[in-house]
C-alpha cells in the first residue's frame, strides 16, 4: 500500500512519537524541547493539510487499523468535519506553540519545560485523534488523553489559584467522562458494536424493546458532552480554570478543547444517530430542540456574566461560553445554513479567542496587569498586541467584514428560514453584549491615557506578537475569503443531515 | 440547600438509570445483541487471526491495538502530568535524617522483602511473557513490577530506591510502550500493510507466526516495562520527603 | 418496564447504586481525598456494568484450549474495555493526587470550603 494511503494513520503516529521522544530530549538538551515540539506540529500539520484535497475528493477517508475490517477492528474516519478540526486544531496550535516558546521559560520553572512540551504535544495528538476516529471508544480514549492533559496543564505554574481551579475542572471533566462511559456501555449492549456507522445501521434494525435504553444513551452523552463543552448551566469549571491557567494554555483551552465537546455532540447526534433513524426521532427531535434553546440561552448569560467581570481573562473565558452556544445552536438548527454557521463560528472563535487570550498573557508578561482597568492607554506601549485584541474583538462581536460576522451571519440567515424569531433576539443580544466588553477594553487600550507619564513602545517580542498578529489577520481573511470554505461547510452540513 | 439539589439530581439519575437497566437485554443471556454480534468471530477465528488463545489478549493487541496504543499514551501523559505538577524526586545528596524512610527499620519487614520481593518480580515477568496462552498481558505484568519496587521503596527508603532505579535509566524507559507501539506497526507500513498489522505479507505461514509471536511479545514487553517504570516513577515523584515538612498538627 | 428483569440484571443495578453513591460523594462531601475516593468508586461502579455486560451464565474464561471447543464463553470485549478504563482511572486519580499534594502545600488544608471557596454543608 502506498505512502498515501497510510496518510490517515500518521496524524495520529507522527505526533505521538514526538511527544513519546520529548521528555528523553529534555533530559538531553532542555531549550531543544521548542523546537522538537514544534517540529512535530509541524509535520503534523503538514500532513493534515495535505489531507484536505483527499477528503474533499471521496467525501470520506478511510484507515483500518491492524487490517481488521470494522466492526471487527477500529477504522479512522476522516469525513470533511474531521479534516475541518484537524487542520483548525494544527493552524491553531502552531501558532500558540511559537508564542509558548518565551512565555514558558517566563513563567515556568525550568524543569518542567520539557513536560510542558510534551503536555502540549499529547493535548494536540489527542484532540486530533478524537477528530479523526470511527470508533465510539477510541473517540473515549483520545478524550480521556486531552482531559488529563489539561488539568495538568492548569496547574502546571502552580499558583494557588491555578491549582485550584484545576482541581474542580477534574472532578467535573471526570464526572463528565465517566458519564460518556456510561452511555457507551449502554450502547454496547443493546447494538453490540462500537464502530460508529455499524452502531447506527445496528440502531435500526433493533429490537424496539431495546429503544429506550439507547435513548438514556443519547441523553447520557448529551450531558457528559455539554460539560466537556462548557455550555450554560454546565459551565461552572470553565471560567477558573481557563482564567488561571497560563495563557497559552488558556487559548488552547479556550479555542479547541471546548470544541471537542461540540464536535462529540455532533458525532453523537449525526454519524451515530442519524437523522434519518425513525425510531427514536421523537427524543432525538426534543433533544436537539431542548439544547437549541439552552444554547440560545447561554450565548446571552455568557455574554452577560462576561459584562461584570474586572479581570481580563475572566471576561475572556466568560465570552468562550458564550461562544459555544453560537455554535451549538448552529448546530442544532439541523439546516445547512445553520450548522454552516455553527462550524464557522467555531471556525471564527478559535481564532479569535486564541488571539484574545494570547494578547492577555502578552499584557501579563510584559507589566503583569490583569485588571481591565490597569490597561489605560497600553494602546500606545504595545500597539500590535493591542491592534491584534481590537482586530480580533470584531470578530467576537460579529462586525462585518470578519470571520465573526460571517458566522453569525449564517445564523441569523437559518433562524429566519426557519421562522425562529426569537433565537435571532438571542443572537443579536450577545453580539451587543460582546460589543460591550470588547470595546470596553478596547477603549481603555486606545482612548484613555494611561496614568504616569506617556510610555514609549515597549512590544512583547515577536515570537509573542506574531501570533497574536497572525490569529487576528486569521479572522479578518475568514471574514473576507469565506467562500473558499463555506461551500464544503454546507456540503459537510448536508451530508451530516441526510 | 445545595444537598437538597444534589439529591433531587440523584433522584433523576436513578430513576433513568433503574429505568434503562430494565430495558437492558437480560444479563447472563447468550443472545444478547452485544455476544451475538462481533463477538462469535473473535472466539473463533480469534487463535489464527490474533496469534492468541486468550482472545482478550488477542483483542487488546490485534484487533483493539490502536486502543492499546491510545491506552499506553493515557498512562504516558498521567506520567507528564504529574510530573509536570510534582517535579522529580530530588537527587540524593546526603544522608542526613530527612532522607530517612518514615517506615521504621523493621528486620521483619526487610527480611520477608528480600525473599519475596525476587519472585514477585518474576512473577511479573511470567504475566507479562503469558499473555497470549493464559490469562495474563502487559500491563498486568507492569503494574506487578512497578508495585514491587514501590514496596522496595517504601521499605528500603526512596533515596535506596532511587540509586537502584536512577532518572537516567528510567526516563528512556518510561518512554518504551508507546515507542514499542510506534515501532510495530511502522514494520507493519514498511511492508505495505496497514499499521499495527502483524501478519507480514510475503513471509511463509511458519515464518509469519513467528514473527508475529515476535511482535506481539516486544509490545507486551514493552507495554509491561513502560507501564512499570511509569507506576514507579510517578510514585517517587510524591514520596518527596522535602516536601512534607513537619508541621504542627493542623486539626 | 418489567420488574424481572430488574431483578434479573441485578448487577446493574448495584453499578446505578455504586454511581449515585460516589457521585454524591464528589457533589457533597467536602475533604478532597473523599472527593477523589466517589470519582474512583464511581469509576468501579462503572466498569462493573460493562464487565456484567458480558456475562453468561455458567460461562467460562475466554482462553481457547486447542482442540476444544465450548459453547459458552463470556463475552471477551468488555474485560479488554475496562483494561483500558482502569488504566485511564488511575491515571486520573495519579493527577488528582499530584493536584492535592500541590493544594495541601498552598493551602495546608484539604477541605473543599477553604479551597474551592463555597459553602460547605455536611
Amino acid at each position: 500500500m502506498s505512502l498515501s494511503a497510510t496518510h490517515p494513520v500518521l496524524l495520529v503516529a507522527v505526533p505521538l512519537f514526538f511527544a513519546a521522544l520529548c521528555p528523553v530530549v529534555g533530559m538531553w538538551k532542555r531549550a531543544a524541547c521548542f523546537y522538537w515540539a514544534l517540529a512535530g506540529v509541524a509535520v503534523t500539520g503538514f500532513l493534515t493539510w495535505t489531507l484536505i484535497g483527499k477528503v474533499t475528493a471521496s467525501h470520506a477517508l478511510t484507515y483500518n487499523v491492524g487490517g481488521w475490517r470494522p466492526p471487527f477492528g477500529i477504522q479512522i474516519r476522516i469525513d470533511y468535519l474531521g479534516v475541518f478540526m484537524a487542520c483548525t486544531i494544527t493552524g491553531v496550535s502552531m501558532l500558540v506553540l511559537v508564542y509558548c516558546h518565551r512565555y514558558a521559560t517566563h513563567d515556568l520553572k525550568p524543569e518542567r519545560i520539557p513536560y510542558f512540551y510534551t503536555l502540549f504535544l499529547l493535548i494536540f495528538l489527542a484532540m486530533i485523534g478524537f477528530s479523526i476516529t470511527g470508533d465510539i471508544f477510541n473517540m473515549f480514549v483520545f478524550m480521556e488523553i486531552f482531559s488529563i492533559t489539561s488539568y495538568a496543564l492548569v496547574a502546571i505554574t502552580g499558583q494557588k489559584a491555578a491549582v485550584r481551579a484545576a482541581f474542580k475542572y477534574l472532578l467535573m471533566g471526570a464526572t463528565s467522562s465517566l458519564t460518556i462511559l456510561l452511555a457507551i456501555s449502554f450502547l454496547y449492549s443493546v447494538t453490540g458494536s462500537l464502530n460508529m456507522p455499524d452502531i447506527s445501521a445496528r440502531l435500526g434494525s433493533m429490537r424496539s424493546t431495546y429503544l429506550p435504553v439507547a435513548a438514556v444513551a443519547l441523553a447520557f452523552f448529551v450531558v457528559g458532552f455539554t460539560v466537556k463543552a462548557a455550555l450554560f448551566p454546565l459551565h461552572g469549571w470553565l471560567p477558573d480554570a481557563h482564567s488561571m491557567a497560563p495563557s497559552p494554555v488558556s487559548a488552547i483551552l479556550s479555542a479547541l478543547v471546548i470544541k471537542m465537546g461540540v464536535f462529540g455532540i455532533l458525532r453523537i447526534f449525526f454519524t451515530v444517530f442519524g437523522r434519518s433513524f425513525s425510531g427514536l426521532s421523537a427524543s432525538w427531535g426534543t433533544l436537539l430542540s431542548v439544547l437549541s434553546w439552552v444554547a440560545a440561552i447561554a450565548i446571552v448569560a455568557g455574554a452577560a456574566l462576561a459584562v461584570f467581570q474586572k479581570d481580563l481573562k475572566y471576561m475572556i473565558a466568560y465570552s468562550s461560553v458564550s461562544h459555544i452556544g453560537y455554535i451549538l445552536l448552529g448546530i442544532c438548527m439541523l439546516s445547512p445554513r445553520g450548522m454552516t454557521g455553527g462550524f464557522y463560528n467555531l471556525l471564527a472563535h478559535a481564532l479569535g479567542k486564541a488571539c484574545l487570550f494570547l494578547v492577555a498573557g502578552a499584557f501579563i508578561y510584559k507589566l503583569g496587569v490583569r485588571r481591565i482597568s490597569d490597561l489605560k492607554g497600553l494602546g500606545r506601549k504595545m500597539p500590535v498586541t493591542a491592534g491584534a485584541f481590537a482586530l480580533a474583538s470584531l470578530s467576537i462581536v460579529g462586525i462585518p467584514p470578519s470571520a465573526g460576522f460571517v458566522a453569525k451571519f449564517y445564523l441569523v440567515w437559518g433562524s429566519l428560514q426557519k421562522g425562529q424569531y426569537a433565537f435571532v433576539v438571542f443572537i443579536l443580544l450577545g453580539s451587543l453584549l460582546a460589543a460591550v466588553y470588547c470595546f470596553r477594553v478596547v477603549y481603555y487600550l486606545f482612548f484613555t491615557a494611561s496614568d504616569g507619564p506617556a510610555p514609549g513602545v515597549d512590544e512583547v517580542p515577536v515570537t509573542m506578537w506574531a501570533p497574536c498578529a497572525l490569529l487576528a489577520l486569521g479572522t479578518l481573511f475568514f471574514g473576507l475569503y469565506s467562500g473558499l470554505i463555506i461551500p464544503s461547510l454546507q456540503t459537510a452540513a448536508r451530508l451530516l443531515l441526510r | 440547600m445545595k444537598k437538597a439539589l444534589v439529591l433531587m439530581a440523584l433522584a433523576l439519575i436513578a430513576v433513568v438509570f433503574i429505568y434503562a437497566i430494565g430495558k437492558m437485554p437480560p444479563m447472563n443471556g447468550k443472545d444478547t445483541p452485544d455476544k451475538t454480534h462481533v463477538v462469535p468471530r473473535y472466539l473463533e477465528k480469534g487463535e489464527e487471526e490474533a496469534g492468541a488463545r486468550n482472545i482478550i489478549t488477542g483483542i487488546i493487541l490485534n484487533y483493539r491495538g490502536y486502543d492499546t496504543m491510545g491506552e499506553t499514551t493515557v498512562i504516558f501523559s498521567a506520567l507528564a502530568a504529574v510530573i509536570a505538577l510534582l517535579d522529580r524526586e530530588k537527587r540524593r545528596r546526603s544522608r542526613s535524617s530527612v532522607d530517612a524512610s518514615k517506615v521504621e527499620t523493621s528486620t521483619v519487614v526487610r527480611t520477608v522483602a528480600r525473599f519475596v520481593l525476587p519472585v514477585v518480580v518474576l512473577f511479573a515477568v511470567y504475566t507479562i511473557l503469558h499473555g497470549e496462552p493464559s490469562a495474563g498481558g502487559g500491563f498486568q505484568g507492569g503494574a506487578i513490577i512497578g508495585a514491587s519496587i514501590i514496596i522496595f521503596a517504601l521499605v528500603w527508603g526512596l533515596p535506596e530506591a532511587t540509586d537502584r532505579m536512577p532518572l537516567g535509566a528510567r526516563l528512556p524507559l518510561e518512554s518504551s510502550a508507546m515507542l514499542a507501539f510506534l515501532a510495530m506497526g511502522v514494520i507493519g507500513l514498511a511492508y505495505g500493510v496497514h499499521f499495527l498489522t502483524f501478519i507480514l505479507p510475503g513471509l511463509s505461514a511458519g515464518v509469519a507466526e513467528t514473527v508475529r509471536s515476535l511482535m506481539l511479545t516486544v509490545i507486551e514487553a514493552g507495554i509491561g516495562v513502560g507501564g512499570g517504570i511509569i507506576f514507579v516513577s510517578i510514585v517517587f515523584a510524591m514520596m518527596r520527603e522535602d516536601r512534607y515538612e513537619l508541621q504542627q498538627d493542623r486539626k | 418496564m418489567s420488574f424481572s428483569r430488574i431483578v434479573n440484571n441485578f448487577n446493574y443495578v448495584f453499578s446505578a447504586l455504586l454511581f449515585l453513591m460516589g457521585l454524591y460523594t464528589v457533589a457533597v462531601k467536602p475533604n478532597l481525598i473523599k472527593k477523589l475516593i466517589g470519582l474512583n468508586i464511581m469509576e468501579t461502579s462503572v466498569f462493573l456494568l460493562i464487565v456484567s455486560l458480558g456475562m453468561v451464565g455458567g460461562g467460562e474464561a475466554p482462553i481457547v484450549e486447542a482442540g476444544v471447543k465450548t459453547a459458552n464463553i463470556v463475552n471477551p470485549i468488555p474485560q479488554a474495555l475496562i483494561l483500558t478504563g482502569i488504566v485511564v482511572a488511575v491515571s486520573t486519580t495519579a493527577v488528582a493526587l499530584s493536584l492535592c499534594i500541590r493544594i495541601h502545600q498552598k493551602y495546608g488544608t484539604l477541605e473543599a470550603g477553604a479551597i474551592l471557596g463555597r459553602e460547605v454543608d455536611v
